[in-house]
């Protein structure tokens, strides 16, 4: 395989779980901050930014952060290069130019809700609010997963979407539980709220409320619900679950076996991957939560570099 | 589609039957089905006007343009004929050139040719094939139905694709109206020209790599090359994904450097190595042409054939025809003056408002004047730019184009509109293939004669009948 094609499947996916990512925290955060004192309404809107990583483009653009100005800019600036409109145009980009690689059914699914969502109303969607917008997204990069793994065959290049993806999932959720503890259980404690429907609300961002429920059968808790973001072994939405897919994907292209590493790649992912395993979420507390999940993402890029280095790119002329 | 008086000709019968029963809502619904297909595959071409990109469709008329066998294969005969004849032309302008000994084509037009590549004289090409893939663009006079060659394309002509997706999308939109026609098939072209390119290989073996070229995700033509490709099951790669160290090409892949054998390239010659051409060419593979001329890759089309469909060395491939085969040939040229020589450059100097000036060296209907068209300052302009080079320019009377029936959205009615057709002819080194058909491109405005997609062309299905109707 052509490297530069295992590169553009790479990011089709990272962009495309970045773009699902950002639908389900503003959709979650637009609702859950309907049912708040408008004291704490004007503290909800900033961690979206912290989590997207654009504070400074941002503070460039608007005066405050509130539903409107964050939901346009997280899903619709084109000056945003994080934004859903952007990550779709740009997963669909990728897609293009590989589009004799991918199936017909994937391309074809993605091209067209490209179209759909360039095709939205942003100032119309703004007014509206992000439910229906943020749906489109959702659904359809879920349909984008079924479609691929349904038409295209398991070999490497699948191997390489599925890198992509869980790289991305596993990044984007330790920013997640890193940037809504610190503002609900930091922050809220400084104004003296403590309720948990907030963190109904987070569970429900990454689609985990009805798992947790069932898991622990007891009110929200944000250890818990870390518990189960970090380190639950089934759950698709976990730290741990994405890493070994991680692993899996890896191992498959290099035909490495178990306890053994063929790359950096491999040798970090496995190494965080330990930790995951064998770490309890007391021990994870006592040593500091931010620390760690910053730890997580830290090594995600680095893994990401590793692959890059590993498979895409080459020495100048050679 | 219709004799002098109304009645339609008798191989659009049925196609007229089909369509005269049908609501002008059904058959909208059918266009709009039909126009969603190709957006959702991707079948367009993009607008930079505001900063993202507008993508646009290549305008599709639902109204196929139908030919009977008979029509057919004279014109197949003929584009045979016309092909080897440019191929033997190549081998013999690179090689011997006895054409220019005996006189046949002045030699100072060849060596006056910018695509005449000095870099590809004494070079033994793979099995002798320069032309492996032709376009040859038809006019049918509307006056005489005789069909004429307008121009020959076997540099990278392109428009393949949309022969075959056009044919799909047909097929899905009038099922029963396929049934009543036998229409001769043509979607055995990608697996023609896979099996010339895998010919072409210099290792020989089962297994030569076989890629297509292409300058990247923005050249119009990025649809077709990825459509080719996924249809040959050959990879496509960019300039930037090729390395060529010690003569031989290589690809980068996620294991290593894999060796190629033969390159489907779609760039042109000009930027096809910044080492052997234009230096600043982004697009190309450094060394390729070495690795070329030392013979460890094969390339499709060979470099050099500008030369042969130069719009002033197009007035000689007549005289090639009858040259190299000792044939006449059957398709003829559309008259032509060439305005490198003395009388034919002041006969076109003085009729110029009646004439079509074309740019020798341009296609895409570009460095044209259409002079019945025209206005003076744009007639006064060409006439400085013939004057100051006229080895630049060819002058050709208009050809009154045949009319098919078409779609007119805008009117919501059928409507005569202007057509060419551009066949697509594969050559093997032994024989000529060519799918039934080709490309019909058709000027959608209302009396235009222009049918290029840059300037607001679309294009038909055009099916080739089994018999006469």
């Amino acid at each position: 395989m052509l490297s530069r094609i295992a590169d553009s499947l790479f990011w089709i996916n990272r962009y495309l779980v970045r773009a699902e990512e950002t639908a389900r925290i503003l959709d979650v955060n637009y609702y859950m901050v309907l049912e708040e004192s408008q004291q704490l309404y004007k503290l909800r809107w900033g961690p979206l930014i912290e989590i997207a990583g654009e504070r400074d483009r941002f503070t460039q653009l608007y005066q405050e952060a509130n539903a409107q100005t964050v939901f346009e800019f997280l899903a619709f600036r084109n000056d945003n290069p994080n934004s859903i409109v952007e990550c779709v145009a740009r997963a669909r980009e990728n897609a293009r130019t590989i589009r004799e690689r991918i199936s017909r059914e994937m391309w074809e699914d993605l091209n067209g809700l490209y179209h759909t969502v360039m095709n939205f109303d942003a100032d119309a969607e703004v007014l509206a609010g992000p439910h229906n917008f943020c749906n489109v997204i959702r659904y359809g990069a879920h349909r984008f997963t079924g479609v691929t793994d349904s038409t295209l065959p398991h070999d490497e290049g699948w191997h390489f979407l599925k890198i992509g993806a869980s790289l991305e999932r596993a990044e984007m959720r330790a920013r997640i539980v890193d940037v809504q503890y610190h503002n609900l259980v930091e922050l809220s404690s400084d104004v003296g709220v403590a309720d948990n429907h907030q963190w109904v609300a987070v569970l429900k961002s990454v689609g985990a409320y009805e798992a947790y429920r069932r898991h622990y059968q007891t009110r929200v808790e944000p250890k818990q619900v870390a518990e189960l973001l970090i380190l639950h072994p089934q759950h698709p939405q976990s730290i741990r679950f994405a890493m070994t897919e991680l692993q899996t994907a890896l191992r498959s292209i290099s035909g490495t076996g178990p306890g053994a590493y063929a790359n950096e790649a491999e040798r970090l992912t496995g190494k965080l991957l330990e930790s995951l395993r064998y770490a309890s979420i007391d021990e994870i507390f006592e040593q500091g939560l931010h620390q760690y999940l910053i730890d997580v993402q830290r090594t995600c890029r680095a893994i990401g570099g590793q692959v890059a280095r590993t498979y895409f790119y080459y020495a100048v002329g050679a | 589609m219709f004799d002098g008086s109304g009645i339609p000709r008798l191989h659009y019968e049925k196609m007229f039957e089909r369509l005269a029963g049908m609501e002008i809502e059904n058959f909208e619904e059918r266009r709009r089905v039909a126009d969603l297909s190709f957006l959702l595959q991707g079948i367009t071409f993009t607008v930079y006007s505001d900063g993202r990109g507008t993508e646009r469709l290549f305008p599709f008329d639902l109204i196929p343009r139908i030919l009977p066998n008979p029509e057919w294969q004279r014109i197949e005969r003929g584009l045979t004929q016309r092909v080897i004849a440019l191929n033997l032309f190549l081998q013999d302008i690179y090689g011997p050139q006895r054409i220019l000994k005996d006189r046949v084509v002045p030699r100072s037009l060849i060596m006056s040719c910018p695509h005449f590549r000095r870099e590809m004289v004494g070079v033994d090409v793979m099995l002798g094939i320069h032309t492996h893939v032709s376009g040859i663009d038809l006019v049918r006079d509307s006056k005489t139905g005789e069909f004429f060659v307008l121009e020959d394309n076997v540099r990278t002509p392109s428009g393949i694709s949309y022969v075959l997706e056009n044919r799909l999308v047909m097929m899905r939109t009038f099922p029963r109206v396929f049934q009543q026609y036998e229409i001769l098939p043509i979607d055995h072209y990608p697996s023609e020209l896979v099996q010339i390119l895998r010919s072409l290989s210099p290792r020989g073996g089962d297994n030569p790599v076989v890629v297509l070229l292409t300058p990247g995700i923005y050249n119009s033509a990025y649809f077709e090359h990825s459509f080719l490709a996924q249809q040959m099951g050959i990879e496509l790669v960019e300039g930037r994904d090729l390395v060529v160290d010690a003569d031989i090409v290589y690809m980068k892949t996620i294991s290593g450097l894999t060796r190629v054998d033969v390159i489907y390239r779609r760039i042109d010659d000009d930027f096809i190595d910044p080492l052997a051409f234009r230096p600043d060419s982004m697009l190309g593979v450094p060394g390729l042409m070495s690795a070329y001329r030392a013979g460890n890759v094969a390339l499709a089309n060979a470099v050099g054939n500008g030369v042969a469909d130069d719009k002033a060395i197009y007035a000689y491939v007549p005289d090639f025809v009858r040259y190299y085969l000792n044939e006449d040939p059957v398709l003829p040229n559309v008259a032509t003056y060439l305005c490198s020589r003395q009388q034919d450059l002041s006969y076109v100097l003085d009729h110029l408002p009646e004439l079509v000036v074309k740019a020798v060296g341009e296609s895409g209907g570009y460095g044209m004047l259409m002079g019945p068209a025209a206005d003076r300052a744009t007639i006064d302009a060409f006439r400085d730019a013939v004057r100051a080079n006229p080895r630049n320019y060819i002058a050709q009377p208009v050809i009154g184009l045949s009319t098919v029936p078409s779609y007119d959205p805008a009117a919501q009615r059928f409507a005569g509109r202007h057509v060419d057709l551009r066949p697509y002819c594969l050559y093997n080194g032994t024989s000529v293939t060519i799918v039934p058909g080709g490309l019909t491109r058709v000027a959608l405005k209302p009396g235009s004669l222009v049918v290029n997609s840059s300037q607001g062309g679309g294009s038909k299905d055009t099916w080739v009948l089994r018999g006469e109707s």
